[in-house]
């Protein structure tokens, strides 16, 4: 039995009465666990295994087997907020997609800070300015995977970049490149400084400038491109991160 | 491929079943009379061709149209709008309610890649739009998937100017406030009604 602060990422339907849910935990990273009767009308689980709920998580987890047993959740803060207000809802699914596709099964409590903390700030979002935040988020859990991208050195051959001056920025690379580098690397997008600033200052987490639309459209793309480059498993597209992007939901 | 990898594969399609409950379950049939299995494919190729989604409401039908939409005693200036055809049984089965329904066959899910051009959204839109509905009542889930699709409906449904309503939440009929947990009880207060 574990007993760790965990957080529900998904949660789905299982035969009559269960739910399955998938955790960011403290102790195990991400996890899969069943809530047996948790659809009950009188379910111990009561309102607790919604989605972005946090809470302690008490896990029966047996070796060699994906599918652990959740025994209790004590549910210490839900985020009904997440639902009044659909910008904020599609950002909450794009950050929750991204830890279910990338993060590790294993230990890592930074990430569940950081989804906690990210997704506290969207609670708190005005409505119509998730975007920003939800930007900030998702490259600090990139941060957070060991992912974050370089911006001030090139990351071909760490040559100090001028902080004033627009930059190659190259997914494969994984950073901004140098006027020679950039020569050899095809496929590569120009970043202005605004947009260094925008992502050096959401990776340290301040507080996000104001974008224009435009440029948040830009971020968006970019933050989406780095990540198909770097973490996508297998090919299959980031729906959520995608809907977010195309404003599906809060069109 | 043979006929038991065929079914077995067949199965494990299916919602909740994996690849050695399709297994289990393609040897208990093995194990009955080839009648049972007969009948229960013929069951499934009925199923196949005689339901269909009744092209009003999105209920399931072997009809033309539901037996709820051509019950003419129905008001059907009331729409009551859930997520899936078998929510409208729980509904049915309180007894309280006489108007009409929309299933949207599911709810925004945008983990699970389900937007809002996988619902019926559209449909209700329109057959609102059409005239004679007097009242809209969003009866999603009262989870956050939920709640969010009942947001999303109310704004594509602001313009038509008709009445909008959400289902009441909080504490169940019978329970015991004590026992309740504390998110539950903290929409009963926000959603508290004047006496």
């Amino acid at each position: 039995m574990v007993t760790t602060d965990a957080l529900v990422l998904h949660a789905f339907d299982y035969r009559e009465t269960s739910r399955i849910v998938r955790l960011v935990t403290r102790e195990l990273g991400i996890v899969s666990a069943i809530a047996r009767g948790a659809r009950r009308p009188r379910s111990k689980f009561g309102a607790a295994l919604d989605l972005f709920a946090s809470g302690e998580a008490q896990l029966i987890t047996t070796m060699g087997r994906d599918l652990h047993t959740l025994n209790a959740f004590e549910t210490t803060k839900s985020r009904p907020a997440l639902a009044e207000s659909l910008d904020r809802f599609a950002a909450a699914a794009a950050l929750a997609e991204l830890l279910l596709r990338f993060a590790p099964e294993q230990e890592d409590p930074g990430l569940l800070d950081t989804v906690t903390d990210a997704l506290d700030a969207l609670t708190m979002a005005p409505k119509g300015a998730a975007e920003p935040v939800a930007l900030g988020g998702a490259w600090c859990l990139v941060a957070e995977l060991g992912f974050a991208p370089s911006l001030d050195e090139c990351v071909a051959c760490h040559a100090a970049i001028d902080s004033a001056a627009s930059v190659t920025f190259q997914h494969r690379a994984g950073g901004v490149l140098c006027g020679n580098c950039a020569r050899q690397a095809p496929g590569a997008r120009t970043l202005p400084p605004a947009a260094r600033d925008a992502i050096r200052g959401w990776l340290g987490r301040h507080a996000s400038l104001p974008l224009d639309g435009p440029s948040l459209r830009a971020h968006q793309r970019l933050l989406r491109e780095f990540l198909e480059e770097h973490l996508t498993d297998g090919g299959r597209p980031l729906r959520a991160v995608l809907a977010w992007e195309r404003h599906e939901v809060d069109a | 491929m043979s006929a038991i990898d065929d079914l077995v594969a067949e199965l494990a399609r299916l919602p909740t079943i994996g690849r050695k409950s399709a297994l289990r379950l393609t040897y208990h049939l093995l194990k009955q009379p080839a009648e049972q299995s007969r009948r229960l494919a013929e069951a499934l190729v009925m199923l196949a061709e005689k339901v269909h989604p009744c092209p009003r409401c999105f209920n399931l039908t072997e009809q033309e149209v539901c037996a709820i939409c051509a019950d003419p005693r129905r008001d059907a200036t009331l729409i009551c709008v859930v997520e899936e055809a078998s929510d409208i049984g729980a509904i049915e089965r309180s007894g309280e309610y006489r108007g009409m329904y929309h299933v949207l066959g599911g709810r925004l899910a945008p983990i699970d890649g389900i937007g809002p051009d996988d619902l019926t959204i559209a449909p209700l839109v329109e057959r609102v739009r059409a005239g004679g509905v007097r009242e809209v009542i969003l009866a999603t889930n009262a989870k956050l998937e939920g709640e969010a699709t009942a947001l999303y409906l109310q704004q594509q449904l602001a313009a038509s100017g008709v009445s909008l309503s959400r289902i009441a939440r909080g504490l169940p009929v019978g329970g015991d406030l004590e026992y309740a947990d504390g998110v539950t009880i903290a929409q009963s207060i926000t959603a508290r009604r004047q006496l």
